[in-house]
């Protein structure tokens, strides 16, 4: 039955598969970039992108596959999710404060980097189905994604300890800027044009800087309001129910 | 929404054809080829949705493609056709206008796509599709979706009974803030506690044993084949068109397009037979039934 | 042949002092269905959940359950997950996917069956259970009934033989609790499964059921058949007597203990066969003159959406301080919508609303006009860590003295002792308590309740009475929206008949139920050609008991 050792080893294979599957994503992705590079020409380019963005997230969807999770991990990690697409409905005021990301980040660093990387994909993509696909769901899938996996990857304590609530805000605007900003805006330059030149890329991310603030903040908010009481309670379910026995 | 005769095309099948057509439109900036898919998707999307795909394809892609379109030459001055100078000596030249348009429609054809695809692959196509290969993902979706309405409605519910136990302020946005988190907080609570219910309600039900398969409600029927080999030929043909360098367009630095012989000619139909499968298929339908109705 | 052998089972829970099994031993014949009753906490579902491996609680177990000759722990996973369905109480967090027919398949799916084998059966399922129409719908789209038969229906996929079903109707109203307990029925009688259903709606499962256990304090107390636990019950003056139906309360005092009625059917038969003289009760003196109005609705009407159906079609109500007004009425009757437009978070869209004879604009604040509206689940006004906190927080918005409010709050509603205590953590019945103290310390002059003694039983639904007439003492007006027409004609002053969206009928409780045929307490229903107008099992009883004494 349940016992804190055992649990303990199943985390840290977790993490070394989430670990594995994230070099070979960090290799592909710097494939990508040289393989752009090369062909820098026609619209290859934006279509080699986004096969690769779609190939870097195999990995991580193998590893979770194999992993077999266990169905109450199964069932926290979808509540968690949803909870992420539905937070909006709290909002409904300020459509452009989203807690989407904090959440990612919250499920992240209570679950580790594998489930967190399938935490932010699935919530994009669910969100995507909800509100209506687009060309840019795979790269907000990758964004959320890497933001999910980077949370794991520094804030997953095996001993159950909570993060600090500083560093966890820090990570949470820098991520949110720049890794979701920039993907963002990336996608948008790379779906519509195809020469993106430097003058016109130092525009749209200009453009973006405010929405990226704004969303950024968000986080932090959220993360300062729901980080400590979530992954208490998170923890409290994983140490009463032996979610990961 | 209208019925759809597309929408019961077999779901591998129909997202092939997404696949394609998205892909397609997207590797190439060609007038005809975006024209074609423009015009096949806006059809298809008001086929399928009426008025509210019109108002989309006003007052979100309209917009879309005149943004774009304006950009695209205040940034890019390659082209051989100035049109006029800017103060600092960059040109707006014919070239980067016409490209601009024309990826602007792209952008939009793309949209468009998804609009439709958004109406015809259901969650259940989505779970068919990956059940098999990617079992475990596509059971956490289908969870999700599970949870979403009922985290709303309770997020509803929730807000509405913490909101009556209070003076009712003006809602600033701080208050606003602190309340949604204190909602959220509460149906978390909630939440997990049913979570711990759900997954003794999946064990129960041997969730977790070896060898768990995936039920298909799908057939793949004679009509599926048929389409599917359409649209493979038609792709073909364009393809082969394509390969042959028929299909080719040069915006920098003067415009150039290969010559209309018969590949290229074939091509641009079979493209636009590609495009229209799911508006054709329902013109035949609605034929059908009236010839149907009409001999009654 | 026994189909399950549960042989001196005893449990405590990892921080427990008190077991909460302590040598229970009872034997199933296949084919049986057997009724567990007991009060709320009394171990019931602890001791269903030791019936399948998987779903056992961590703890200490002594004793061993064997299903179909072999120790459970030998029977392999697969095996019990096919043969030993398990239907838990709150129907919407059962339901794994989003689509009826994938849930249906969920299970087959999981034993690995193909695909043609879980097309029958999936099919086969969907027609006997009547979810076909539903089949391609969202199961958000079913009613709470639905859902639960969708349960049902998901576990007897994999055909089980043996049904284990731990209240499984709690969350339902009379009407899909009857449905489902009929499905439940011929499960029984048509197909031979072994049934074991735990329950606290005795009325309808007690006559259904071949034999009754009784649980206590974690122990085994009785173990016989139905007639014999209502007899038992009685003659140990337990207060468990309460929970068993109508006709056996009626029956048991009036000498007739050693073989009660348990149907209405068979309680009409028992007093006809008394040869009682008919009596009427008086009827209750309207206060008219005491009474104050405190909120007053006009000709309301409202809809959700422009293009919807009319919800609420020119209603008008009337609360008075100092009265409980219980509304029954059926599924979609709008009784829920009334709540919500008389505390303000719906607006009708005609119609007039008055508090204390002062019209109320069109957007007042439930707070402000001093109403207060607790929703089905009572957790929905928890925000804190603690129940201390939870009224503070309130106490703090009126009281100048939140120390004391909360104090004299906590006293009324008897929630002194777990005030320390996470309000997720109670049981059922504190976590209502605890939800009324809050919102009384927003001082309300009107508090509307909806479907409060939802899943209560009987002993927690009388201490939640009692505290209802000590609110409507201190001058609050109480509606009170229930399907529990007992509950209603126990203690509602006026009940009023919500029936497609306005008040069809209105009137004391007893002048309001005698006249009705079918919506009316079962002991009207039996009593009534004698007694025309009593309502209560006590008054029956009562009656019944000094006539005897007379003759």
């Amino acid at each position: 039955m349940y016992s804190p050792n055992e649990s303990g080893a199943e985390r840290r294979r977790i993490s070394r598969g989430g670990l594995i599957a994230g070099i070979c994503a960090l290799v592909l992705i710097a494939g990508a970039i040289a393989l752009g590079v090369a062909v820098w020409s026609n619209r290859k380019f934006y279509i080699v992108s986004m096969l690769v963005i779609v190939f870097a997230m195999i990995p991580f969807a193998v590893s979770f596959e194999k992993r077999r999770p266990k169905p109450r991990e199964l069932v926290v990690l979808a509540a968690m999710i949803a909870l992420g697409v539905a937070a909006r409905a709290a909002f409904y005021m300020l459509p452009q404060f989203k807690p989407m990301t904090a959440i990612v980040i919250i499920t992240g660093a209570a679950f580790g980097c594998g489930s967190g990387f399938i935490a932010g994909a699935m919530t994009a993509f669910v969100s995507n189905f909800i509100f209506g696909q687009g060309p840019w769901t795979p790269w907000q899938m990758a964004a959320l994604g890497l933001i999910g996996f980077l949370a794991g990857l520094l804030f997953n304590r095996r001993d159950g300890r909570l993060p600090g609530l500083l560093p966890l805000c820090v990570f949470g605007a820098l991520s949110t800027f720049f890794i979701y900003g920039f993907i963002a805006d990336t996608s948008v330059i790379f779906t519509s044009y195809e020469k993106p030149t430097w003058e016109l890329a130092l525009t749209a991310y200009g453009a973006g800087v405010v929405f990226n603030l704004i969303h950024a903040a968000a986080t932090v908010v959220f993360l300062l309001a729901l980080a400590r009481p979530l992954l208490k309670k998170l923890n409290r379910i994983q140490i009463k129910y032996g979610i990961l026995e | 929404m209208r019925r759809d005769a597309f929408y019961s095309v077999h779901p591998a099948a129909a997202m092939l054809f997404f696949v394609i057509v998205t892909v397609t439109t997207a590797l190439i900036l060609h007038p005809v080829v975006t024209g074609c898919s423009l015009i096949a998707a806006c059809a298809y999307a008001v086929y399928l949705k009426g008025g509210k795909a019109l108002k989309f394809c006003l007052c979100f892609v309209l917009p879309l493609i005149a943004i774009v379109a304006v950009l695209n030459p205040v940034f890019n001055h390659a082209g051989a056709t100035a049109l006029f100078y800017f103060r600092n000596g960059n040109a707006v030249t014919l070239e980067a206008v016409l490209y601009g348009v024309n990826s602007a429609c792209m952008f939009a054809a793309l949209t468009l796509w998804f609009y439709c695809l958004n109406c015809v692959m259901s969650s259940d196509k989505y779970v068919y599709l990956f059940g098999k290969t990617i079992p475990v993902l596509s059971l956490v979706f289908s969870m999700v979706l599970r949870f979403v309405p009922r985290f709303v409605s309770r997020i509803r519910e929730v807000a509405a009974a913490q909101r009556s136990l209070e003076p009712r302020l003006k809602m600033s946005p701080v208050r606003a803030v602190k309340h949604g988190l204190s909602v959220i907080g509460v149906t978390v609570t909630w939440a997990l506690e049913g979570a711990v219910v759900q997954a003794d309600s999946m064990k129960s039900r041997g969730y977790g044993l070896k060898g768990r398969t995936s039920f298909s409600r799908y057939k793949f029927e004679k009509r599926d084949g048929a389409l599917l080999t359409l649209m493979l030929v038609c792709f073909a043909v364009y393809a082969a068109a394509a390969a042959l360098k028929r299909i080719d367009f040069r915006y920098y630095p003067t415009i150039r397009a290969a010559g209309c012989d018969a590949p290229a000619l074939a091509g641009y139909a079979a493209f636009a037979l590609l495009c229209l499968i799911p508006l054709l298929l329902n013109i035949l339908e609605d034929a059908k039934w009236r010839a149907l109705r009409s001999k009654i | 042949m026994a189909c399950i052998k549960v042989e001196d089972l005893s449990f405590t829970y990892p921080n427990g002092k008190k077991r909460a099994l302590d040598g229970v031993s009872f034997e199933v014949r296949r084919g049986e269905f057997l009724l567990l009753i007991g009060a709320s906490g009394c171990g019931k579902s602890t001791l269903l959940r030791h019936l399948k491996s998987v779903l056992a609680p961590h703890g200490s177990t002594e004793g061993r359950v064997c299903f179909d000759g072999r120790p459970l722990s030998e029977v392999p996973d697969r095996e019990q997950a096919e043969r030993i369905g398990f239907v838990f109480q709150h129907p919407d967090d059962q339901i794994v996917t989003d689509k009826v027919w994938h849930e249906l398949a969920f299970g087959p799916e999981s034993l690995g069956w193909d695909n043609k084998r879980m097309r029958i059966r999936i099919a086969e399922m969907a027609s006997y259970f009547g979810l076909d129409p539903y089949f391609d719908s969202d199961v958000a789209e079913l009613s709470g009934g639905q859902k639960q038969l969708l349960n049902l229906a998901s576990v007897m996929a994999l055909s089980p033989d043996l049904l284990v079903l731990d209240e499984p109707t709690s969350q339902l109203d009379p009407i899909a609790a009857a449905d489902f307990l009929g499905t439940v029925r011929k499960l029984n009688t048509e197909l031979g499964i072994t049934v074991i259903l735990c329950e606290h709606r005795l009325e309808e499962a007690m006559p259904a059921a071949d034999r009754v256990l009784v649980m206590e304090d974690g122990r085994l107390i009785f173990d016989g058949s139905p007639r014999g636990a209502a007899s038992a019950l009685f003659r140990a003056s337990s207060p468990m007597f309460r929970a068993m139906p109508t006709a056996a309360r009626i029956g048991c005092p009036a000498g007739f203990d050693e073989a009660p009625p348990l149907t209405v059917n068979e309680g009409r038969s028992l007093l006809a066969s008394l040869g009682l003289e008919p009596k009427l009760l008086p009827s209750a003196q309207k206060k008219e003159c005491e009474r104050r109005e405190r909120l007053r609705a006009e000709g309301l009407y409202f809809r959700y959406e422009k293009n919807s159906a009319d919800v609420l079609k020119g209603l008008g109500v009337t609360l008075y301080g100092g009265e409980i007004y219980g509304l029954v009425g059926g599924n979609g009757a709008g009784k829920s919508t009334l709540l919500s437009v008389l505390s303000g978070e719906n607006r009708p869209y005609r119609g007039k609303l008055f508090s204390n004879g002062k019209r109320l604009r069109e957007s007042f604040g439930a707070f402000e006009e001093r109403i207060a509206h607790l929703s089905q689940d009572p957790r929905t006004v928890f925000s804190k860590e603690s129940v201390k906190e939870e009224l503070f927080s309130a106490a703090q918005l009126r009281s100048s003295d939140p120390e004391a409010a909360v104090t004299a709050a906590a006293r009324l509603m008897e929630i002194e002792g777990v005030m320390e205590r996470d309000p997720f953590d109670l049981s059922g019945g504190e976590q209502q308590r605890a939800a009324i103290a809050k919102v009384l310390l927003t001082e309300p002059e009107v508090l509307l309740l909806d479907e409060p003694t939802k899943g209560m039983d009987a002993s927690v639904k009388a201490v939640f009475g009692d505290k209802l007439r000590a609110l409507a003492g201190m001058g609050i007006a109480v509606l009170l929206v229930s399907h529990d027409i007992e509950f209603c004609a126990e203690y509602a002053d006026r009940v009023g008949f919500l029936f497609d969206g306005s008040i069809v009928s209105e009137n004391t409780a007893r002048e309001f139920f005698c006249e009705n045929t079918f919506y009316t307490t079962a002991a009207n229903r039996i009593a009534r050609d004698t007694y025309k107008n009593a309502l209560l099992t006590e008054e029956v009883t009562e009656l019944v008991l000094s006539e005897r004494k007379r003759s």
